[in-house]
Formats: structure tokens, C-alpha cells, sequence
């Protein structure tokens, strides 16, 4: 079945999409904690 | 030290994700009446139990909260990051469901969507959950992890909830594949295999994220924490 | 009044539920506040869908369930909205904390108040909302009576329990429904198909399957939220 193909792909894609999305919000998550960190030197933002 | 057995773990996961993909894609053989669109199923059945299991730990963490909250309150700290982090990963795992599900039923059923058993049921737990995960974001104060984890506990009786409406009603979704009757579970062992390959791949991969959430949470706790103090030190 | 140990004041449990839900009564039966806006959202409701749709027989059957339920949460939520604020503008709940007396007989004496206006409201509509359909239930009708009520009831309960969670917080009438309505769903559902059956009459739950559903949900519920509610009060 050709056609279920696309549908095949399609699925995997989003799947890959959404988790990776994830990721990617926690990674962005980490950055901004990095600067505000208090272990840092005494300036806090 | 800790650098190596962070980076052989990271290996392991990949390793077992691409292991988990060749044999949903290529070593699982095509199926008799759907064709290769029914490999759809080696990531939608895996994140749909997965869910389950994250909702599970948001659960447990939510008692814990509840628990120490007077008595302990550091532990109940620890146990919050571990709820949050339980609700969000299984958001992640219910949407995939949700996203997968309809593209599979496309070009079988010639429907996205029907308001079976099966469906509704998952749509309101995540819906559920995504409420639970606002509340969080809405409700500012020192007390969103109790009030949070009171609303976990409503929200996690609907997962026996769906499970009994699922086993009830026979409808347009498939019925249970394990334990669903004398006909159900996978006959086929390389079918078998694909599936056991892809909830271990998947599992394992959950709850990597899992870990890396807690550890942003913490951190954040720490963070929130800090300056809290330093505002009140600056008076 | 309750007296001061632990003892009396579960022995005048009742008392203490009826003594709360009595003072709930009179307060809104002097003001009739929030009756009259419920039952003005649950009217529109029925009108809107009526002129919206305008049923045959047949298909009315189908949707009245529907309709009867979304008129039922809109008319609750804008009560449940408000059911705590007389109690926090006269810090009602910080008094309530320093007495021994039980936070459970509150909480129920509150849902109770709750669920009888509500149902007031469906009573005052009900007839209406037969004429606006032209309803001709096919079904056992009487069992209506205990649907609607069981439904109220998972609507009302859990939705005073959750106004009562979300009362600091800045953005309380979003929270609300937001909260409630996906928690409620089950019930809503099990509601909406029971009422279908019955008006169909067509035997396609001949072991109240629905129903059973319904009020298992209503049990599980308030228990859980009988034994959270202290917890909540003392969050605030």
C-alpha cells in the first residue's frame, strides 16, 4: 500500500517533532538559568 | 568521571532509539490487512503506555508533596520537581498519541477522528493534565505545590476511569491488543519484538528526559529560592 | 454551636453541615443573586442552541442531553465563581481555621447549597426546555430524575472544590473551568448519553451502564474531595 506510505513518514516526523521540541524548550530553559544562577558572583539579576 | 557516564548514557539511548526505529521499520514484518502504515503502531502503543507511567509518577510525587509538606519540607521540594516533571514528560508522550493516532486512522478508517471510548478518553486525560500543568504556571505563590498536588490527585483518578471505559465498550478503536480477550496479544515474535524493542527504547528515552527535568527544576528552585532571600535581605 | 473538643464537634456533625448550608440558604434566598443569573445564562443557552439548530422530533432527542448539560455548566459556573467570595470578604475561611470544627462540613454544606440552586434552576427550566424541543421522551422518563441529579451533583461538587483551590489566584474565573471541565468530562459524558437513551428509548443500555458509571463517579469524587478539602483550606 503505497499510499500508507506518506501517512508512515508523516507519523515518525511528529513524533521526532514533538519530542524533540521538548528538548529543545529544555535546552532554551537551561540557557536562561545559566545567567541567573546565584553560585555566580554576588550580583544577582 | 561524571562527563563519561553522562555521554555513554546518551550514546545508550541513541543507540537504542535507532535499534528501536530498524525494527519497527525493517525487521517487524509488513502487516497482512494495513501494510506499512500499521508500523505506525511501534511509537503510537509505546508513548501511549509510557504516558501512563509518567501520569503514574506525577501521582506518586503529588503524595509525597502532600505528605511532607509540613513534616519535610525540603523532601516535598524534591517531590514537586519530580510532579512537574512527571506531567510535563507525559503531556509530551499523550500528544504524541494523540498526533499519531489520527494519522493512522486517516488512510485506515477514512476518519481522523471519532468520539469512541478510546479516544475521548485519552484527549481528556491530557487535557487534564495540560490544566494541570497551566494551574502551575496561572497560580503564583508559595503554595502551588500543595494546591498542584490536590489537583494531581483528581486528575489521576481518571486514569483507572479510562481504563474501565476502555475495557467496557467495544467501539471503532481497535480493542486492548494485550490482554483484551482470547483473541488479542501479537502473534507474530518479530512483531513481538519490534514492539518490546520500541517501549524500552521509548521508556528509557522518557525517562532521560525525565531526569534532565527535575535537574532544570531543581536548579530553578534554587534560583527562586536564592533570590527570594536576596529581595528579602535587600529590605 | 460546636463546642471546643474534637469529640462534640464530631458528634454535631450533621448539625454543624446543617447550621452552614441553612445560613447558605437564607443569605441567597433574601438576594436571589445568584439564581437569577443562572438561570438567565442556562436560558440563553437553551434559546441559542433552539434557534441555532431548530430540531425535528427525532434529532431534538438526540442533542437535548447535550444541550441540557452545557445549560447546566454555564448556569453552575457563574454561581461557582462566586461561591467562596462572601466567605473570603469576611475572611470567613481564617476564622473557620481556628476552630476545631470539621473543614469537610463546610465543604459539603456548601456543595449541597450549590447543587439546590442549581437544580432549582433545572426546574424552573425544565418545562421550557421540553416545549422549546418538543420533547417526547421514548424511554423510561422517571429515570431522568435520577440522571440529571447524579450529574448535577459530579458538576457541583467538584466544581465548589475547585473554587475553593483556585481562590488566590489572580486569574480565579479562568481557572475555574479550566480545571473543572476536563475532570468532569467522564461525567459529562455518562450525563449526556444517559439522558440520550432515555429520551430514545431505544434499550441500547439495558444494564444502566451509563448510569452505574455515573454514580461510581460521584462516589469516588466526593470522598476524595472530602478528604482534600482540609488540605486545600489550609494552603490558602
Amino acid at each position: 500500500m503505497n499510499t500508507g506510505h506518506k501517512f508512515l513518514v508523516a507519523a515518525y516526523c511528529c513524533t521526532w517533532a514533538i519530542q524533540l521540541g521538548y528538548l529543545a524548550w529544555m535546552a532554551i530553559k537551561w540557557q536562561q538559568q545559566r545567567s541567573k544562577l546565584p553560585s555566580r558572583t554576588g550580583k544577582s539579576r | 568521571m561524571k562527563k563519561l557516564f553522562l555521554f555513554l548514557i546518551t550514546l545508550g539511548v541513541l543507540a537504542l532509539m535507532a535499534w528501536g526505529f530498524y525494527q519497527a521499520i525493517y525487521a517487524a514484518p509488513t502487516e497482512a490487512t494495513m501494510g506499512d502504515v500499521q508500523r505506525i503502531f511501534y511509537y503510537h502503543v509505546p508513548h501511549g503506555m509510557l504516558s501512563y507511567l509518567f501520569f503514574s509518577i506525577n501521582f506518586v510525587a503529588s503524595l509525597l508533596v502532600l505528605a511532607w509538606r509540613r513534616s519535610n519540607p525540603a523532601r516535598a521540594q524534591v517531590a514537586d520537581a519530580w510532579a512537574l516533571a512527571g506531567a510535563e514528560v507525559g503531556v509530551v508522550f499523550c500528544s504524541v498519541v494523540l498526533v499519531t493516532g489520527p494519522i493512522w486512522g486517516r488512510p485506515v478508517w477514512g476518519i481522523w477522528w471519532t468520539w469512541d471510548a478510546r479516544l475521548t478518553t485519552t484527549l481528556v486525560l491530557w487535557l487534564i493534565y495540560v490544566s494541570y500543568l497551566l494551574v502551575r504556571r496561572f497560580a503564583a505563590g508559595s503554595q502551588t505545590p500543595a494546591l498542584a498536588a490536590v489537583l494531581s490527585v483528581f486528575g489521576a483518578l481518571d486514569m483507572p476511569i479510562n481504563y474501565l471505559a476502555n475495557r467496557l465498550w467495544r467501539t471503532q478503536h481497535p480493542s486492548p491488543v494485550f490482554g483484551g480477550g482470547p483473541d488479542s496479544g501479537i502473534k507474530d515474535p518479530d512483531m513481538l519484538a519490534a514492539f518490546g524493542w520500541n517501549i524500552l527504547a521509548w521508556a528509557v528515552w522518557g525517562l532521560a528526559v525525565l531526569a534532565i527535568r527535575i535537574y532544570i527544576q531543581r536548579r530553578q528552585q534554587a534560583i527562586d529560592a536564592a533570590s527570594a532571600s536576596a529581595a528579602l535581605a535587600a529590605d | 454551636m460546636p463546642g471546643f473538643s474534637k469529640n462534640s464537634a464530631r458528634a454535631g456533625w450533621p448539625g454543624l453541615v446543617w447550621s452552614h448550608l441553612r445560613k447558605d440558604l437564607r443569605i441567597e434566598w433574601r438576594s436571589r443573586e445568584a439564581i437569577n443569573s443562572m438561570l438567565f445564562f442556562a436560558l440563553l443557552v437553551v434559546v441559542l442552541f433552539s434557534m441555532a439548530f431548530d430540531p425535528t422530533a427525532a434529532t431534538s432527542r438526540e442533542i437535548a442531553g447535550g444541550v441540557l448539560c452545557v445549560a447546566t455548566l454555564f448556569a453552575s459556573v457563574s454561581a461557582l465563581n462566586q461561591a467562596w467570595s462572601r466567605e473570603i470578604r469576611h475572611q470567613v475561611l481564617d476564622a473557620l481555621r481556628m476552630t476545631p470544627a470539621d473543614a469537610a462540613a463546610l465543604f459539603i454544606a456548601k456543595a449541597l447549597a450549590n447543587f439546590l440552586f442549581v437544580s432549582v434552576v433545572q426546574i424552573v427550566l425544565g418545562p421550557v426546555f421540553f416545549i422549546f424541543y418538543n420533547l417526547h421522551p421514548l424511554g423510561d422518563a422517571w429515570l431522568l430524575l435520577l440522571v440529571v441529579p447524579l450529574g448535577t451533583w459530579a458538576l457541583v461538587a467538584n466544581g465548589t472544590f475547585f473554587a475553593a483551590l483556585s481562590i488566590r489566584s489572580r486569574n480565579r474565573e479562568l481557572l475555574l473551568p479550566l480545571i473543572l471541565f476536563p475532570i468532569f468530562l467522564p461525567a459529562l459524558l455518562a450525563m449526556v448519553l444517559s439522558v440520550k437513551t432515555i429520551l430514545n428509548g431505544d434499550g441500547s443500555d439495558p444494564q444502566l451502564l451509563w448510569i452505574k458509571l455515573l454514580a461510581g463517579y460521584d462516589v469516588l469524587f466526593t470522598t476524595i474531595s472530602l478528604l482534600l478539602f482540609a488540605t486545600v483550606l489550609d494552603a490558602e
